[in-house]
């Protein structure tokens, strides 16, 4: 049925106007009532209706979709805002949002507000649980130390994790007697165990503390508030300790140090003294114990207590280990070359605990024993009993590849640690050599007597060789021989001496005191905590 | 323009302004009401009727829009979900049922083919014998 045509006069086209100007001008709910005519015109009109409403629906689907689109960018934005500002283990500050922090806080003590302190906290014994317990048990650990550390704080202060075991924290409006008590309350706090993954996990914290001065920003104030937390670190463990211009020093001193001492490992300034291990009951030389010596450029000779503490923080060690055990080895190679021959003789080397967890490293040391054409047994490693504390599976499993091959393993400076009867009752140790503060004044003290005694005992219930250290005079050495003693050495044998020294005094005398190419004078008076050094310029 | 009337029961309102059979020649035939704005609601309720009736079998649907005031987005929406429908033809006649009808053809995409007719036999014939032709 065709409709009829259109009255032009009926006013529709002119509404039809009017709709679309509503509808341009942006009056989304502009409508128009067709005709019961039903015509061309209000099938315009209805066509108009329909796109206006597909419009609108439209419209309100963007929005909706804006909307949503805004959101996932918000949250996005805010996730970002998290993983840059914060530490993704802990939910800590990270460091650059505690840098903000601490100028902020700085910030607002100039202008007059309170005090204001800078804390970083670095955990001691963090390494080994996680080489004992795995790296899941650690951030366990880490999770919890963060929120202890936090519960420990206001609202109003921050704690941050700076990476690894070291946490800062910004303390305000706080007087120092208020820091110290909270940096000790906080020391307490971590001394409780923490039970993670089924582990009873001992830590103890190192805390250096810095109140800002003027001027000194950020970066300046965790600088020195680390520097402190090293000398807290260096003390008794577990220790706070603020920060004095002095130890910027220091800490300077040991940057330059550890410089030239990489400088010294390649280019030469390097030396090896050995010590001879006397056989108590024939008075012949069992061995020697290879000792690092730097003869500075400038400063002539640096004992090993000025440098192997900067080499072992720096990862310098490794390097330094490497080149003794490989000198050594090789001048060893050499005595067997020309006059030692076959004759029992053990090269005693110090091994630090960096190298002794590091992958390879018992096939490095098989390797330089090999190159050199020196059989295994004739090398035996010496790790101080505090450096066994980690025990953990890279250790044992080095020590066992390393025993396996024939190559010795003995405990230095024993009697100093904790765990001493603990480490001989253990497979993993062949040699005890007794720490010299047990041998002082043996022959002049009865107590001293008796208690060299009861270890000498306990070694021996073991199985084990045991090598007396510091034995400064034939007194002393007979009255450990008489106390069953294999082993001795010290200043009653002379002072370490030069390759050619040490293979002479072998070939020429069996039992007697050394003559020397180059003799150091005296008996050393300290040793390291990692690579014993008798050196006689200590004495005088 | 009829509207429904929301205090209504459903089945009530749907009865009173549609109706759903059964043509003998196998295809179901929906009616509207004249000058009708079909809503979602109604919309939904059609198809529902359409598939009661068609009980599980699928069959032509033949929809006489003839007259029709209005068709909401919401009811264009419906209609554009697959139902018991094996094929639609929109029958109408006025210029208006044709732009209404091709709003519903054109802006949402049809689950089954579907045409506008303005003559009932063409529709039918297509229906039933997929002949072409409006």
């Amino acid at each position: 049925m065709a409709p009829s045509a259109p009255d032009p006069h009926d006013g529709r086209l002119e509404q039809l106007v009017e709709l679309v100007v509503a509808l341009a001008s942006g009056e989304a709910d502009a409508r128009m009532e067709p005709s019961p005519a039903s015509d061309e015109i209000d099938a315009v009109i209805v066509g108009i209706n329909m796109m206006a409403e597909e419009l609108r629906a439209l419209n309100v689907d963007l929005e909706a979709r804006v909307a949503e689109r805004t959101q996932q960018l918000e949250e996005a934005q805010l996730q970002l805002r998290r993983l840059a500002l914060y530490d993704p283990l802990t939910g800590l500050a990270n460091r650059t949002l505690l840098r903000d922090r601490i100028d902020a806080a700085v910030a607002r003590a100039e202008r007059g507000g309170a005090g204001t302190a800078v804390l970083v906290l670095d955990l001691d014994g963090f390494k080994a649980v996680n080489d004992s317990f795995g790296h899941a048990v650690g951030d366990l650990l880490l999770t919890e130390v963060a929120d202890r550390l936090r519960s420990s704080v206001r609202a109003t202060d921050t704690v941050a994790r700076l990476g690894g075991d070291e946490f800062a924290l910004v303390i305000v409006d706080a007087s120092a007697e208020q820091v110290l008590a909270l940096a000790e309350r906080i020391r307490s706090d971590l001394q409780t165990p923490v039970l993670v993954g089924g582990h009873s996990c001992w830590v103890s914290a190192s805390i250096g503390v810095c109140f800002p001065v003027r001027g000194l920003d950020a970066d300046a104030l965790l600088r020195d508030a680390d520097t402190a937390m090293y000398a807290a670190k260096s003390g008794s463990r577990g220790g706070v300790q603020i920060y004095e211009p002095a130890m910027h020093a220091a800490a300077v001193a040991r940057v330059r140090l550890a410089e030239e001492l990489r400088e010294a490992i390649a280019g030469g300034q390097l030396e090896v003294r050995y010590q001879p291990i006397v056989d108590l009951g024939s008075g012949g030389f069992a061995g020697a114990e290879a000792l690092v010596r730097w003869r500075h450029p400038t400063r002539g000779l640096v004992l090993p207590g000025e440098f192997i503490g900067v080499a072992e923080n720096t990862g310098l060690v490794t390097a330094l280990d490497r080149w003794v055990l490989d000198t050594a080895v090789a001048q060893l190679a050499r005595w067997r070359a020309s006059g030692l021959g076959s004759a029992e003789f053990a090269l005693h080397v110090n091994v630090s605990p960096v190298e002794l967890r590091s992958p390879g490293f018992s096939d490095g040391v098989l390797a330089c024993l090999a190159q050199h054409g020196v059989p295994p047994a004739d090398l035996l490693l010496e790790v101080t009993e505090n450096q066994m504390m980690g025990e953990d599976a890279q250790t044992l499993q080095a020590l066992d590849a390393l025993r396996a091959a024939g190559v010795r393993v003995g405990i230095d400076d024993f009697g100093t640690g904790y765990s001493s009867i603990g480490y001989v009752r253990r497979m993993f140790v062949d040699v005890v050599k007794i720490d010299r503060s047990l041998i002082t004044g043996l022959d002049t003290d009865p107590q001293q007597y008796r208690v060299a005694a009861a270890i000498l005992a306990i070694v021996r219930a073991f199985g084990l060789d045991a090598v007396a250290e510091g034995i400064e005079t034939p007194e002393q050495a007979e009255q450990l021989r008489a106390l069953g003693c294999r082993f001795g050495q010290g200043f009653n044998w002379g002072t370490p001496l030069g390759s050619d020294a040490l293979i002479e005094s072998l070939t020429t005398r069996q039992c007697q005191r050394p003559s020397s190419d180059a003799p150091e004078v005296g008996e050393p008076l300290r040793r390291t905590a990692r690579m014993p050094d008798d050196d006689g310029v200590l004495a005088n | 323009m009829s509207e429904f009337d929301s205090g209504t029961p459903l089945s009530d309102r749907v009865l009173a302004v549609l109706a759903v059979r059964l043509d003998p020649t196998g295809f179901v035939r929906l009616s509207w009401d004249r000058d009708l704005r079909i809503t979602g609601e109604m919309a939904r309720a059609a198809m529902a009727l359409v598939d009661a009736t068609n009980a599980g079998r699928e069959r032509p649907l033949l929809v006489d829009m003839t007259g029709t005031a209005a068709l909401t987005r919401e009811a264009r929406m419906t209609f554009s979900r697959r139902c018991s429908a094996s094929r639609i033809a929109l029958l109408g006649s006025s210029p208006v049922d044709r732009v209404i009808a091709n709003f519903a053809l054109g802006v949402s995409a049809v689950p089954v083919p579907t045409r506008f007719f303005t003559s009932e036999p063409l529709a039918v014939a297509w229906l039933t014998d997929g002949a072409v032709g409006t």
